[in-house]
């Protein structure tokens, strides 16, 4: 039998010699891998939200600061967040203050009809605790091993974190609990940290206090967006007080922040500018300030929802009687569109939120049934043409012949 | 010793039991029941999954080698099959996975035939490949979509060509077999006994061609010479050994499967793991000299010992692996009255088959169980294959005695 070597055998043993000794084939195009990468890190959404919220001061005369806090924590959690999400800083002394003329209630204004603290509220760090080692450890997750987890901030690359700062301040410092200080710096290196540490997608800063934009200031980090209340040298006042609880009850800041988020709800579609636009110089009694510049998207395309809220986003399938187990042909979510980049989600034809809108038309996710037609990949489908026929042909031959 | 099988079927009607169930299999995969089948761990191994199948044609079509990550773990050239010939799209895989079914129905047709001549049992053949088809073991894979059903048709057309004494198709189609399948390289050597002394059992040990067998052997290097330079081809690069062969002796993926081995080496201790991996594989190798030596007189049986053995042992197993070897027995009907605990094997194996899907389904969906449960199931599995091996054998070994009137056959 090997006395005549065939010529396909020949033909075949060229094609191995030219397998053995050639260099490698894959060249991986720069437009595939760059597609590959987007699919597996592509522009951030955010998947889930976290809120920070810090409030530095104690004592009685401080119950504004108090009821600021407890004020954005009950809008984050109306608006979606849950407690899990929200690390509640207070020192908490008001509410059960013997000075307080309502024992057991934290209000935001003097009509008293809205009691902030209520009978669920959780508090993760309270009292002495409020510290600004456990703050920056909060920030940085370099904490003790025996921490408990509710006081852990578990964020991860696709975190939007909201945190809220307020109490006594000054040019590029807060005062934590009479006793020390944090300074803008601390927070900006924090911030760093996390980013580098992957732990938040965009971070909004708030931050309510006297000269409060200095405190964003130094931040170095990107998808930061800062707002504070007043401009350096300037104070930042409060909104009124209550005569029977006897102290200012809210500040002016946060007091018109609020009041702007009463009016919102999980559905809203109202913008970051849209809240920096109310800021009204002559209303808050001070020049409140946005710092934008390390923040990526523009402010008319950020909802408030995307900070203080944690709306959900839902995909809306086409129903057509599959059954619930059957995952095939539903997935294949890597949308493919002829120019072999992926369309980064915007706001408008990403997935849909909570309200049900309309699924966006554009590039149909790419199902199986459809054939895969890429440009610029014919080096691999050529390859394995020439291997299959080969081998097919191989078969086909050894299978007719008589031996 | 022919049996006639029960209810035997006559003539062209009985063609009608194998084209319905064929036509039922190409009816099932296009139904919602394969994409749920798809994934089942009983029915496709990281090494057959029809899903990974699917992302290992996407990302070689977009330049991307397969091979870089874990997931991909077919040969090349099932790759360039799939992803050339044969998209992966429901209506052709449908296509695809019925006529594998049925060349491997067919196939084992044609290999009774040669061993037993149809005048003694006109209807048995077609009885066996109805049987073969109608096996959950083998229907179910081919629902899912698993390339073992693929693997399965491999092995049962080389036995049937070389049973004809078609050396050529033989060795290559066995070629072509290891590279989806690494422990199927054993099969070689009963092979080239069939080949050269043929299919039936022998009175005499049969004088053995040395020139041919080496011919032969040499012809299956050859081919997978061939094969091998076409994998690189088709891969670019030298990874696919390691994601492929390498897979079945290093056990990268611990996917539960009904085999032995995911459980063993999930418990494992690093630094033992070379060692255990090394016996493991090793084990099998064991068994092909002693059982090809001991049945030299019936090539066929010594195959059909070593595909069980095979079976068993694999890393990476399915249930084709068990079903295959299990409709082989049909083959060997002189066992029937020599086997000692039919009745047992029978049991172990139906155990098997119960207690694998429902301890599955307890561990994974349920999660009222835990893997012990079906880590046992797997070894009732295990145990159900080995019973059916030894009992194979000992079988063999005593039908070779055979009967004389009025003498009695004892153990001492």
């Amino acid at each position: 039998m090997f006395a005549r070597i065939p010529t396909g055998l020949l033909a075949l043993l060229l094609l191995l010699l030219s397998g053995l000794t050639n260099p490698s084939y894959v060249l991986a195009s720069s437009q595939a891998e760059q597609q590959a990468a987007a699919f597996f890190s592509p522009p951030q959404e955010h998947t889930n939200n976290w809120a920070v919220l810090v409030c530095a001061s104690r004592y009685w005369f401080n119950y504004r600061h108090m009821a600021n806090t407890l004020g954005m924590y009950r809008t984050v959690k109306r608006l979606g967040i849950p407690d899990s999400n929200i690390i509640l800083m207070l020192a908490d002394d008001a509410a059960c203050n013997t000075r307080n003329h309502f024992p057991a209630t934290v209000f935001a204004n003097a009509d008293r009809k809205l009691d902030l603290y209520g009978e669920n509220i959780e508090v993760d760090y309270r009292g002495y605790e409020v510290t600004v080692e456990n703050f920056i450890r909060l920030l940085t997750g370099r904490v003790s091993p025996t921490l408990p987890r509710s006081k852990r901030l578990l964020t991860d690359s696709r975190s939007n974190v909201f945190v809220y700062m307020t109490g006594h301040g000054g040019n590029e410092f807060l005062k934590f609990q009479d006793n020390e200080e944090i300074s803008a710096f601390d927070i900006a290196d924090a911030f760093e940290q996390m980013w580098q540490k992957r732990r938040y997608n965009e971070l909004l800063f708030m931050v309510d206090t006297c000269q409060a934009n200095t405190m964003y200031s130094k931040f170095y980090s990107p998808n930061i967006l800062a707002t504070g209340s007043s401009e350096l040298k300037e104070n930042s006042y409060s909104h009124h007080n209550d005569a029977d609880i006897g102290v200012a009850v809210i500040d002016s800041f946060t007091h018109y922040i609020l009041q702007y988020m009463e009016g919102q709800n999980k559905t809203s579609k109202a913008t970051m500018k849209d809240l920096f636009d109310t800021y009204d110089p002559a209303r808050i009694k001070s020049h409140a300030g946005v710092r934008s510049d390390l923040y990526p998207r523009p402010l008319d395309q950020v909802r408030i929802t995307d900070f203080l809220g944690a709306v959900s986003k839902v995909d809306v399938l086409p129903s057509d009687g599959r059954p619930v187990g059957a995952p095939e042909e539903i997935e294949e979510p890597l949308q493919v569109a002829e120019e072999v980049v992926l369309p980064l989600p915007t706001a408008e034809s990403s997935s849909e939120r909570v309200v049900m809108e309309p699924r966006p038309t554009g590039a149909e996710p790419l199902s199986v049934d459809q054939p895969v037609v890429f440009q610029g990949e014919k080096k691999s489908t050529l390859r394995a043409w020439g291997a299959a026929g080969a081998v097919l042909a191989l078969v086909a031959w050894r299978l007719s012949a008589a031996s | 010793m022919p049996i006639r099988l029960p209810g035997a079927l006559k003539g062209r009607s009985a063609l009608l039991i194998p084209a319905f169930l064929l036509l039922l299999r190409f009816g099932l995969i296009l139904s919602p029941l394969s994409p749920w089948l798809r994934d089942d761990h009983q029915l496709a191994s990281p090494l057959t999954s029809f899903t990974r199948l699917k992302e290992g044609v996407w990302l070689f079509q977009n330049g991307i080698d397969p091979y870089h990550g874990g997931v991909f773990r077919h040969s090349p050239l099932t790759l360039a099959l799939f992803s050339t010939v044969i998209p992966p799209i429901p209506l052709v895989s449908a296509f695809v996975w019925t006529a594998a079914d049925g060349i491997s129905a067919w196939s084992l047709l044609e290999i009774w035939r040669a061993r037993i001549s149809p005048k003694t049992d006109p209807a048995g053949g077609l009885m066996l490949a109805s049987l073969y088809l109608a096996n959950p073991y083998n229907f179910a894979p081919t629902i899912a979509l698993s390339t073992s059903s693929l693997d399965n048709s491999l092995l049962l057309l080389a036995l049937r060509f070389t049973v004809l004494q078609r050396a050529s198709p033989a060795v290559l189609l066995l070629a072509l077999l290891s590279f989806s399948s690494l422990p199927s390289v054993l099969l070689l050597a009963p092979l080239v006994m069939i080949i050269l002394s043929g299919s039936r059992s022998a009175t005499t040990i049969p004088e053995i061609d040395l020139k041919k067998a080496v011919r032969v052997v040499a012809e299956f290097a050859v081919y997978m010479a061939a094969f091998v330079g076409a994998s690189t081809f088709v891969a670019g690069s030298w990874g696919w050994v390691l994601q492929t062969w390498g897979a079945t002796v290093m056990l990268p993926d611990l996917t539960p499967n009904p085999g032995l081995w995911w459980y063993f080496f999930t418990e494992m201790f690093d630094h033992y793991r070379p060692f255990f991996l090394l016996t493991f594989s090793l084990h099998p190798l064991i068994y092909v000299a002693p059982i090809c030596l001991k049945f030299q007189h019936d090539p066929l049986f010594a195959f059909f010992l070593l595909q069980g053995i095979i079976s068993t042992f694999k890393s990476y197993p399915t249930l084709s692996d068990a079903g295959l070897y299990v409709s082989l027995i049909g083959l060997f009907p002189e066992l029937y009255p020599y086997f000692r605990h039919p009745l047992v094997t029978g049991l172990l194996h139906l155990h098997a088959a119960v207690l694998l899907p429902l301890f599955h389904y307890l561990w994974l969906d349920a999660g009222t169980g835990n893997a012990n449960f079906f880590y046992a199931s797997t070894l009732v599995f295990g145990l159900a294959n080995g019973a059916t091996i030894v009992d194979s054998l000992w079988a063999g070994l005593r039908s070779t005695i055979g009967e004389k009137e009025g003498w009695d056959v004892v153990q001492l």
